[in-house]
């Protein structure tokens, strides 16, 4: 059991991670604290998924002379996903600012129930 | 040359909404012609990409020579030429329509970022049509949402707190999304989509390919808006400017659809999708019960857009019931249904964008003054109503009379009767709009009749036409999906 639990660690990481972004999102009204969530569902994928090529005793995939064997590589391709992965992320994250800018300067507050109330 | 036709396709409204920017430094008038002329480019060369697949089958793209599955593929199928063909009509429609009238307020001043984004949505939404890459996918999802986000939010005030609100959602959505698409990588070793498929048979018994799959189902399912996960979108089509709602209600959802069947039929398989991982089984409650809470939230609307968009929620579901049958006759009539519900949807929130920009009618209390002044926007309005209810022989007569007979082969009876609960439906919220236009007793003030722009005339004309033109032509466009876009094993 333990050595399961350890053997998988990257993937109770994530699911802490993920849920624990899920439950920031829900349960907090400022817009700030939701992005927060946001963000930490999307880097707890990423971290998901760059942990599957992970391997013990691999090395990065950038090919040696003297080492031709595929085996001794990590995969390459979870990485190289996840920075495009990054990008979109950081992209939605500059949106996501930009409104919270915009409704904050139009309604000088941040909390969700306040901007509700100030609409009406 | 026909080799080429995916990426040239996608390279029309890419290119220019990548340049639109630097256009507007220099001439800003040139924004608005050259967004017309890529759109128009681009739609043409859908007509010849259709005509070329009917003709010599599916074209296949490989980019950077990398063959598949280790580069990434484009595939013009049947079906996907056939979605290109709807999706970039209807967007040079609605930036027709737009007009000079409707990019007006927060929009006029930033002339050359809404068609940037306008266009860049529609690059998006070409790459989720013709995609057969599962990540790549991902990144055309998000290319279309980011572009939707900001077009939504751009006005400010409530719209800026519904496009927030879609942002969170919708990003939502995209993760679980991701996070599936690399439980099935993890499974499979693969993200090309034929390669998956001929792998999978081999992997059903695995969790991680029904978590995968699952994942992937509801990931989309927020970004189709499909019951219970529809919250995002009433606001962000309520508020959003009316040159937005007019583009984005008849597309983002209705491509997202496209994209789960795709996935659901192209990867998995029928048979899988309805023995080993029942998912297609629990979609057809799930849209018969859509169909039927759509309406009902339709019905008890006072807003017009609101009620419009709580439409399009029930259609979604519509479209869902008849895809996820699993059987030919359902699965032609829900694509014959997807064209004609965003043909609709377009038609419906230009109604909107009329009667709210000349007449400054946005509540259902309003209707009355469009009475007398309106006849451009009233006769459309007669002729989507009678589509979106169902009468013949209009296009939504058809669409619903072969959802029907597919649910009757499935013998899914339930599917049926949600099928004409949602016209009942349907019918009663129409009744109301046309009751407060024609039969509220409140003298109306003597005015001349107000003119539309030649645009919207022209765009409110063409949409009546379509509906009408996909009801007489029924029966060739359903043979025409029968012959080519009907997955195998169906």
């Amino acid at each position: 059991m333990t050595e399961d639990v350890l053997g998988q660690a990257n993937f109770f990481a994530f699911i802490f991670l993920f849920l624990w972004g899920l439950l920031i999102m829900l349960s907090h009204h400022n817009l700030i604290k939701k992005l927060m969530g946001m963000y930490l569902v999307q880097t707890s994928v990423i971290l998901f998924v760059v942990s599957l090529s992970a391997k013990r005793g691999g090395t990065v995939a950038i090919l040696l002379p003297d080492l031709t064997e595929p085996g001794a590589y990590l995969n390459p391709l979870p990485p190289a996903l996840m920075l495009t992965a990054i990008v979109v992320g950081v992209a939605t994250l500059g949106v996501s600012l930009a409104l919270a800018v915009r409704l904050y300067r139009q309604y000088g507050t941040l909390e969700e129930g306040e901007i509700f109330r100030r609409i009406e | 040359m026909s080799r080429h036709l995916p990426v040239l396709i996608f390279a029309f409204p890419f290119l220019t909404g990548v340049a639109m920017p630097l256009v507007g430094l220099w001439a800003r008038a040139w924004c608005r012609p050259l967004t017309l002329i890529a759109l128009s480019g681009m739609s043409l060369l859908t007509l010849l990409l259709l005509a070329t697949v009917v003709e010599d089958g599916p074209i296949r793209y490989a980019f950077g020579g990398w063959a598949p599955p280790v580069g990434i593929e484009w595939v013009a199928d049947g079906l996907s030429s056939l979605m290109m063909v709807a999706l970039s009509l209807i967007a040079l429609l609605a930036v027709v329509y737009a007009g000079s009238t409707l990019v007006q307020g927060p929009l006029a001043t930033k002339t050359a970022l809404y068609y940037t984004l306008v266009l860049l949505l529609v690059s998006g939404l070409t790459g989720i049509v013709l995609t057969a890459d599962l990540f790549n996918l991902f990144v055309f999802l998000e290319l279309t949402s980011l572009s939707a986000y900001a077009l939504v939010g751009v006005a400010g005030g409530h719209a800026s707190l519904a496009a927030f609100r879609y942002l969170i959602l919708g990003t939502t959505g995209a993760s679980l999304y991701l996070l599936g698409v690399s439980f099935l990588y993890a499974a499979t070793g693969t993200l090309n989509m034929a390669d998956a498929a001929q792998r999978l048979p081999a992997l059903l018994s695995s969790h991680v390919v029904l978590w995968g799959s699952v994942l992937i189902m509801v990931g989309l399912a927020i970004k189709m808006a499909l019951v219970p996960l529809h919250g995002w979108l009433p606001d962000a089509y309520t508020h959003a400017p009316d040159a937005v709602s007019t583009l984005i209600a008849p597309l983002i959802t209705k491509v997202s659809l496209y994209a789960l069947f795709r996935i659901a039929y192209w990867v998995f398989g029928p048979e899988t999708m309805t023995a080993q991982i029942p998912i297609l089984p629990v979609l057809s409650w799930i849209g018969a019960g859509a169909a039927l809470v759509g309406a009902c939230l339709a019905l008890i609307q006072r807003h017009l857009k609101r009620m419009f968009a709580y439409g399009g929620i029930a259609h979604i579901g519509l479209s869902v019931l008849g895809f996820s049958l699993g059987n030919q006759t359902g699965f032609a009539g829900g694509v014959f249904y997807l064209i004609t519900d965003a043909v609709m949807q377009a038609g419906l929130f230009f109604v909107a964008a009329a009667a709210s920009s000349m007449h400054g009618v946005r509540e259902l209390g309003d209707l009355e003054r469009l009475r007398g002044r309106s006849p451009w926007t009233l006769a459309a309005l007669i002729v989507i109503a009678l589509s979106m209810i169902g009468f013949p022989p209009t296009g939504g007569f058809f669409g619903k009379w072969y959802l029907v007979l597919g649910a009757l082969e499935r013998q899914h009876y339930l599917g049926v009767a949600a099928i004409i609960g949602s016209t009942v439906l349907t019918l009663a919220y129409f009744f109301r709009i046309f009751e407060k236009v024609y039969l509220e007793k409140t003298p109306v003030p003597a005015r001349s009749p107000e003119e539309l722009p030649w645009t919207m005339r022209l765009g409110l004309g063409v949409v009546t036409l379509a509906l009408l033109i996909l009801g007489f032509g029924s029966d060739w466009l359903i043979a025409l999906i029968h012959a080519t876009a009907v997955p195998k094993g169906l």
